[in-house]
């Protein structure tokens, strides 16, 4: 930027004086002040005779040169042990000791991050001793520059560049000139248009999931399903499962979507706990209540907050609530998941449930809202 | 001694050859001889702009080895502990540098340390420019610079945090992902756009990737190559001092001595940062294991630079929510995700413009305040802080309720009062703390310091020997510009009873309230002439307190 | 290296000296490393220390005992009975397991039944604990009620004062090491285990069993060091507000798949650097880099741009 000031000015042959930094001109308000004795009123302004400026002997100074090059050594040997260490743990296909090995990767950690932290170290420390050791001591002054312009400057800017605009005809030629924008708006608009692809549009997908009528459903991690009696003895149990579904393509046997819409939480509740919002309708106008919707004592709740879609997991058995870990959200799993505390705005939806000819817990049907954060068309669309 | 030491000829040759070409004799010798002001506090950004390099050259290094794709495999790597575990190459990608590419595991943490120190060091430079007052003409832009660097660097971490898909990074995408969906009308197709579908995808990480390691790092680089300019162009600020003026810059010169000054602060900063990344874990994603959505750990956060914003989401309540036709209107989602970050952001942006508009200053400021001389601005500042801090602090509230075995819900209450009485109690302190060593600053002018020799008058009287100042503390000290705003330069009503028509307007009785709040308080030195206090001479009654009003009578 | 000959104070003498700065730093750092060391746990902490039994044979337990011992130090608040006041709940469908793990991790006898109890040394000896565990099945347990306690998963390490010598101590700590090995080494499946881990209990222990806060004050403890034992009977008992996991739902197959899952967490080295920030995270994180890394490196600029004085 200043450079290329400078250099059209040269070109352009104007001769007036520079005020370069740090440079002495002869005005008087350059000053060279050095400390701590201001008496540097020399016509230098640095780098300096050593002679001129430096208040340390030459013994001082030896001094420091010593240190630093002692700090330099330091970090040429931890630079030399940096490379070494690279080498004292072989990659894992050599053989053991390998890094794959928990306490080996720390000691190998330890040794190449401590190793380079010295070299690093070193050179810093190094370079500060030469800095403040050996370096003469001084400070200069410059001025900051003139702002603004000066009229004169400004008005034969302002001058050349409209001489510019009227020669190249753009303001004398609106029909070149509008025609000219307009033709940039559809290519503005261009790239809008190719990122079209960068996903589907939203349509209902997000108000089904794989749970449908006669879904058994697996203890989250293995693939068994749970039977109504295995509930038995849990008269305050709590178990994440999601839809036994065993999809060949993919390692749990169900995406990690359809895992982060379908997951619930199955929790066993003592019949007396109930409170009056399971009597409510599931939704509007339905006939079927939150009581309902549970099998002996069992509830399914979605799994994921309507806040902001962390996994709402953590069910206190005595309190009966359902809290996030993330924002707590807490929601009361004896009041069909109504929210209590924090910042959710609806609560967790439900999945009706029951058991077939088997006795395996099976869904009945989808949840009575869409699972996940609360988005904007969450009521419209598909729901149960 | 005295004899300069002829350039070498290789040396030579390769200047004349570049010289040839560019002609930059003169412009070199300019730019070695700029002057650097000497105080640590100029060296913030360097810390924030050597982390980046350190950021770029370990970000190079991890690229060459991690595969951002979510397609799932099962681990069958060298470490044991997550064999036979299906993951995303993402994740398997990770682990590979760390278990099995030497030296992969210590430059995964200098990464990531690095980026830690990285946003910190933006946030204290950005503090010291603040409480300086060198935001001010001519030097808005770059401030606004730094702004767009500040936002930049927060979403290029977070981008970052959530590559290795890992338990908390895919929670962190997840939180994103929700509050995109609570945007009215256009939440969902936003999100399933980003995603490629629905949450989490197939395409996520791929995107997010291009996004940290292309687009946004060379949108810092580019900001902060113009921020450097600038300064570069500008110069520095500086503080007060003898023959430190608005119009010359004081300080040492590029070349030598800061070249090798700011050479050596680089070597520290990479030394700090790798003596963390050696000794101390960050972000063990091999022990977190792989990311799931139906999966979650408590005690889960995010790196500092986002905890305001999660604090923001956990103490927002959601009695505002409201329904427009059966459509939700998520409140406790949209003010803490988009309307706080916004207003700290605007609000850091804006302020060069607001106070220039309140106090009507048009003037070239190279000479930075001293923060206790610009008691309102250091107010808002602090106000600023505290509400940022409270919401970062409400972040890990349950990390506190646990330490401290604090009722979690009493936590969120507490926080609440807080972030709206703790920016007010913040401000009112820092103001009046500002105004108590200013009263100060004018004693010292005015009396000198105390020397801690007790003497004993002929009466019998003990009192403290006062001694004068250096000429370096009277310089700074009688230095001080009184708060002035143009504003209030015309009286309401001029001396015939007609009201001046500026201050009846709407914007301008505003300008003219908050100019009064801007420079009512300030205990002024102008009328001081230094050393005339009484004490430095013969005193009766050094225990006497001062306050603003009386100081004027200057004795 | 004394400068000049001057016979000053020591320290004074050694103040401005140029090593001065490095040593203040060398110090410092030690400072902060060693008062680091000192309050981190250290890795043979996060070990579980174990023990070996099987279930006692009725000739080995003295129900006489267990009774005295229920009378003296349970009866208060559970009841003459065991069918509780209103000071302490009904035992009689609790199951021995739940006596075991809360006399075994020292909640029980509480002090105070109004809070939450945290994790102590057990006030009684094994033995005194078959016993009452035998009096209890015996006299107050309902029927065959509520879960028994597993002895086929590793519980507390041997404690050498309950050897005569150190050669049958030594004996007794061989078994239980190799019987805790083979449990923990049992699992195959890191998924399931970290599965059921994650997705059942990490929201509140954390994924490095560190713990978290519930509601109301309470707490979810830290379960470092929870023996495998222990951990079993808590999921199947539930302690406190902890949800069960019964048998039926989390099978004992898959519960050894989850204790092993946790405890070889535990158990596993740091292997990014011996301060492992008690494996707290981020928060933890963004601590140590503004407290240590950001003030350690604002010294350095603070050594580079100090003033010097002209003798320095």
């Amino acid at each position: 930027m200043t450079e290329n000031n400078n250099n059209d000015k040269n070109e352009a042959g104007h001769e007036k004086p520079e005020r370069v930094v740090g440079t002495p001109s002869a005005s008087a308000e350059e000053r060279v002040v050095s400390e701590p004795t201001a008496e540097n009123e020399s016509g230098h302004a640095g780098p300096f005779e050593p002679s001129e400026t430096h208040l340390r002997s030459e013994e001082q100074q030896r001094r420091g040169d010593k240190m630093a090059s002692a700090w330099f050594i330091v970090a040429t040997l931890a630079g030399i042990a940096f490379i070494a260490s690279y080498f004292v743990f072989p990659p894992n296909a050599s053989g053991e000791p390998a890094i794959a090995s928990p306490q080996i990767a720390q000691y190998s950690n330890m040794l190449l991050g401590g190793t380079l932290t010295l070299a690093m170290f070193g050179i810093g420390a190094g370079m500060t001793v030469w800095a403040r050791n050996v370096m003469p001591h001084y400070e200069v002054h410059s001025p900051y520059d003139e702002l603004p312009s000066d009229d004169q400057e400004k008005g034969s800017f302002s001058e050349f560049f409209m001489k510019g605009a009227d020669e190249s005809g753009f303001t004398k030629r609106p029909l070149m000139r509008r025609t000219l924008i307009a033709s940039m708006i559809p290519l503005g608009i261009a790239p809008v248009v190719l990122l079209r692809d960068l996903g589907p549009l939203p349509r209902d997908m997000m108000h089904h999931t794989p749970w449908e009528n006669g879904r058994r459903m697996y203890v989250e991690g293995t693939h068994r399903a749970l039977r109504a009696e295995d509930l038995e003895n849990d008269p305050n149990g709590m178990i994440s499962a999601l839809p036994a579904i065993d999809d060949e393509r993919y390692p749990h046997g169900i995406s990690l979507n359809d895992q982060a819409k379908s997951v619930i939480l199955l929790i066993k509740i003592p019949e007396d706990d109930w409170k009056d919002g399971m009597n409510q309708p599931v939704s509007e106008g339905s006939d079927e209540t939150h009581l309902n919707w549970t099998y002996n004592g069992i509830v399914a709740y979605s799994k994921i907050c309507t806040h902001v879609g962390c996994p709402a997991a953590l069910y206190e058995r005595t309190t009966h609530r359902i809290l996030c870990p993330c924002h707590q959200s807490t929601f009361d799993a004896t009041d069909a998941a109504k929210v209590v505390f924090g910042p959710a705005h609806r609560g967790l939806p439900q999945l009706p449930i029951g058991v077939d000819d088997e006795g395996y817990l099976i869904s009945t049907g989808d949840f009575n809202e869409p699972t996940g954060p609360t988005f904007w068309e969450y009521q419209g669309g598909g729901g149960s | 001694m005295s004899k300069t030491t002829q350039a070498p000829k290789a040396l030579r040759g390769v200047g004349n050859y570049i010289d040839d070409r560019f002609h930059l004799a003169k412009t070199g010798e300019k730019n070695l001889r700029k002057v650097f002001p000497n105080h640590w506090s100029f060296m913030l950004g360097e810390i924030a702009l050597y982390s980046f390099i350190i950021l770029l050259i370990t970000g190079v290094f991890l690229t060459l080895w991690f595969k951002p794709s979510m397609l799932e495999v099962v681990y069958d790597g060298s470490y044991e502990s997550m064999q036979g575990v299906p993951m995303s190459e993402a994740f398997a990608s990770t682990l590979y540098i760390d278990f099995d590419v030497r030296g992969g595991f210590l430059m995964r943490q200098i990464h990531h340390w690095a980026a830690l120190i990285f946003v910190a060091a933006l946030v204290i430079h950005m503090l010291r420019v603040f409480f300086t007052g060198a935001f001010r003409k001519p030097r808005e832009i770059n401030w606004l610079i730094g702004v767009a660097i500040f936002v930049l660097a927060m979403v290029e971490g977070l981008f970052g945090y959530s590559l290795p898909d890992d338990l908390p990074s895919g929670m962190g995408v997840r939180i994103l992902q929700g509050v995109m969906l609570a945007i009215p009308l256009v939440g969902t197709y936003i999100s399933m756009f980003l995603f490629g579908g629905e949450f989490p995808g197939e395409d996520i990480i791929t995107r997010l990737y291009v996004l940290h390691v292309l687009l946004i790092p060379a949108l810092l680089l580019g900001l902060i190559v113009a921020h450097f300019m600038i300064l570069w162009h500008q110069k520095h600020t500086q503080y007060p001092g003898v023959g430190k003026t608005d119009k010359t810059v004081v300080g040492t010169p590029m070349f030598p001595a800061f070249a090798v000054k700011a050479g050596g602060f680089f070597f520290f900063t990479f030394a700090v940062i790798a003596g963390l990344s050696a000794f101390v874990q960050i972000n063990p994603v091999h022990l977190f294991g792989p990311f799931a959505p139906t999966s979650i750990t408590s005690g889960l956060q995010p790196d500092w630079y986002m905890g305001f914003m999660e604090g923001s989401l956990r103490i927002f309540p959601n009695w505002f929510d409201f329904q427009i036709a059966g459509y939700p209107i998520m409140t406790a989602v949209l003010v803490p995700g988009l309307v706080i970050p916004g207003l700290i952001f605007g609000g850091l942006a804006l302020w060069p413009f607001i106070e220039q508009w309140i106090t009507g200053d048009k003037r070239a400021r190279n000479v930075a305040d001293r923060p206790r001389n610009a008691p309102v601005r250091t107010g808002v500042g602090v106000a600023g802080i505290v509400f940022y801090g409270v919401l970062w602090m409400a972040g890990s509230n349950d990390v506190l309720s646990e330490t401290f075995s604090i009722d979690l819900y009493l936590t969120t209450y507490i926080f609440r009062v807080l972030a709206i009485a703790g920016p007010i109690l913040g401000f009112v302190i820092a103001k009046r703390i500002c105004l108590g060593l200013q009263r100060r600053d004018r004693e010292t002018l005015e009396q000198g310091y105390e020397s801690g020799t007790i003497r004993q008058l002929p009466s019998g009287e003990f009192i403290e020997m006062h001694k004068e100042s250096s000429a370096e503390t009277v310089e700074v000290l009688s230095s001080k510009r009184d708060p002035s705003s143009t504003a209030l330069a015309e009286e309401d009503v001029d001396p015939s009873g007609v009201e001046n028509p500026e201050a009846r307007k709407g914007m301008g009785k505003l300008r003219r309230a908050l100019a009064h709040w801007y420079t009512k308080d300030n205990v002024t030195v102008r009328d001081v002439e230094p050393h005339s206090g009484h004490h430095l001479h013969h005193s009766h009654d050094h225990t006497s307190q001062e306050g603003p009003e009386e100081g004027k009578d200057g004795h | 290296m004394t400068r000049n000959g001057e016979t000053v104070k020591w320290i004074t003498a050694r103040r401005r000296h140029p090593l001065a700065g490095y040593v203040v730093v060398i110090l410092a750092l030690a400072l902060f490393g060693v008062g680091y060391a000192a309050m981190a746990p250290t890795a043979e902490d996060a070990r579980a220390q174990t023990l070996a039994a099987e279930a006692p044979a009725p000739d080995d337990v003295d129900i006489a005992e267990g009774r005295a011992i229920f009378d003296q130090t349970c009866a208060s608040c559970h009841g003459q009975d065991g069918s509780g006041t209103p000071n302490g709940p009904d035992l009689r469908e609790a199951g021995s397991a739940s006596v075991n793990f809360q006399v075994s991790t020292g909640r029980m006898p509480s002090m105070d039944p109004d809070s939450q109890m945290p994790r102590k040394a057990m006030v009684m000896s094994e033995e005194e604990l078959a016993n009452l565990i035998a009096y209890y099945d015996a006299e107050i347990r309902d029927g065959e009620a509520g879960p028994d306690v597993p002895y086929e998963v590793p519980g507390s390490e041997p404690q050498r004062e309950d050897f005569e010598d150190e050669g049958s101590y030594e004996e007794a700590l061989e078994t239980y090491e190799a019987e805790y090995d083979s449990y923990i080494e049992g699992a195959e499946d890191t998924d399931m285990g970290m599965k059921l881990y994650l997705t059942n209990c990490a929201h509140c222990h954390s994924w490095s069993g560190g713990g978290g806060a519930l509601t109301d004050g309470r707490w979810a403890p830290e379960i470092h060091d929870a023996t495998p034992r222990e951990i079993y009977e808590a999921m199947v008992s539930g302690p406190g507000a902890m949800p069960m996991f019964s048998d039926g739902v989390i099978e004992p197959e898959e519960k050894q798949e989850l204790i092993s899952y946790v405890k070889t967490l535990q158990a596993e080295p740091d292997a990014g650097g011996i301060f492992a920030l008690d494996r707290v995270g981020q928060v933890a994180e963004g601590f140590i880099g503004w407290t240590v890394g950001l003030s350690l490196i604002v010294a350095c600029a603070i050594w580079i741009t100090a003033k010097q004085r002209a003798h320095d």
